[in-house]
């Protein structure tokens, strides 16, 4: 029995991936490819995710066509720009790794690392 | 009296000479891990020292005897001379004010910052988990995005559940040494609960803003937390690759919005690493570690001081 959050994800990638609306159905005979799973689950989990936003829906005659709300690149810009705009001790998340520099910088520590690395051996 | 006004004297200087003394040592740079329990040091010297300030303003000392009945009946007697006069119990409500509030604004403060910080998690993690994709290793996450990015989120429960995430571009721009130098990088942090590190110091900061001395510490922790970090991941890869996996993050396109500030701090990053990091001499780690723990102790022993020394007063 997989986790409730894996099925959240697999049936986002499902609909990510369609790039058309698509039925629970569609997404229960994809999902059906890797492992057995009731219509019935897919349904709930993916009122689930309209209820939370993260898929629209419309009818067409009896049934429910479902589309994602933004794309995948769209949250995941959301999520690095949370990441690095945050002071990073008051963010969900930590201290992001490095800063950009500027070229002039760059281009000077590069020089620096380089010569290291000739008197090290490394190169 | 004298102990409440040694207390508070020591909480000036700390206030005062704590952001000089501690913002200069170049030892830091070689033990950023000592670094950071010096400044955590001085940030916690300076509550006891105001606390038990306060405490020592507000209640009187007395003489220690072995009858427990005697000492109450001392305490009491005590208590009421010095609330007697106008003077003293002013002093007494001035210490028990100072005490009270500086505890629970800072508690408060902290509090806080850290309930914020994990609700804020909480909704990047729930994201995360759709968004994401699994990473080349476990506990690691990537993230489609045109812009090498790293960064960690720590987990909820103490032990288990930190994640690493990359963007795209990151696992794109890093060979396989490179990758791995910032994989360490990130898990140091997680494994020294940075996040507790950081949080701590950004609610005292907040707490106080005008503070120089938390100020200070909360600019120095955050720095002191990567150089931490960079030490940890250049003892599992090379410095060299450390360095180089760095400036490949570094000179990415930038992410839209990000903030361009900090760019020298972490030019000296580059740098430390390149020259290579001398490990503090054991002499100089036993002197300064002595030093903290005589920055730390000083509040407690001046507070008991009188009462260890002569062994027969206490406060009440």
């Amino acid at each position: 029995m997989p986790r409730f959050g894996d099925l959240e994800a697999a049936i986002m990638d499902r609909v990510w991936a369609a790039g058309v609306p698509v039925r629970v159905r569609d997404v229960v005979e994809d999902l059906q490819r890797e492992r057995p799973i009731a219509f019935t689950t897919v349904q709930t989990v993916m009122e689930n995710l309209f209820r939370k936003g993260w898929l629209r829906r419309a009818k067409e005659g009896r049934i429910h066509r479902y589309w994602p709300a933004a794309s995948r690149e769209e949250y995941s810009a959301g999520l690095v720009e949370e990441a690095l705009q945050a002071a990073p001790d008051r963010a969900a998340v930590l201290a992001r790794l490095v800063a950009r520099m500027p070229r002039g910088e760059l281009d000077a520590l590069r020089t620096a690392l380089e010569e290291a690395k000739e008197r090290e051996g490394l190169s | 009296m004298t102990v409440a006004v040694v207390l508070l004297g020591y909480a000036a200087v700390l206030a005062v000479c704590g952001p000089r003394l501690l913002g200069a040592p170049a030892w830091m740079e070689h033990a950023p891990r000592l670094g950071i329990v010096a400044w955590q040091a001085a940030s916690v010297s300076f509550l006891a020292s105001l606390v038990l300030g306060g405490l020592a303003l507000s209640v009187p000392t007395v003489q220690v005897s072995a009858n427990l009945a005697e000492v109450l009946r001392a305490c009491v007697l005590a208590l009421r001379s010095q609330y007697a006069t106008p003077g003293g119990a002013a002093a007494g409500a001035v210490g028990a004010t100072l005490a009270l509030g500086v505890f629970v604004r800072c508690a408060y403060s902290v509090a806080a910052t850290m309930a914020s910080a994990v609700v804020a998690r909480c909704r990047h993690r729930s994201t995360l988990r759709l968004v994401g994709r699994p990473g080349p290793a476990s506990g690691v996450i990537v993230l489609d995005h045109p812009a090498p990015a790293a960064y960690c989120v720590p987990g909820l429960r103490r032990i288990a559940g930190g994640h690493v995430v990359l963007t795209s571009a990151a696992v794109g721009a890093l060979d396989g040494p490179q990758l791995r130098a910032v994989l360490a990088h990130e898990r140091a942090h997680l494994r020294a609960h940075h996040d507790l590190v950081t949080a701590a110091a950004a609610g005292l900061a907040a707490a106080f803003p005008r503070l120089r001395l938390f100020q200070a510490a909360r600019a120095h922790i955050l720095r002191l937390i990567e150089l931490a970090a960079d030490d940890a991941a250049a003892r599992s890869e090379h410095r060299l690759t450390v360095a180089e996996a760095l400036l490949a993050v570094a000179s990415g396109p930038r992410p839209a919005g990000s903030l361009g500030a900090g760019g020298s701090a972490d030019a000296d990053r580059v740098r430390r690493l390149i020259a290579g990091r001398r490990p503090l001499g054991r002499a100089s780690a036993a002197l300064s570690g002595l030093a903290v723990a005589l920055i730390l102790a000083g509040p407690l022993l001046i507070f008991a001081g009188p009462a260890m020394s002569t062994l027969n007063t206490a406060c009440c």
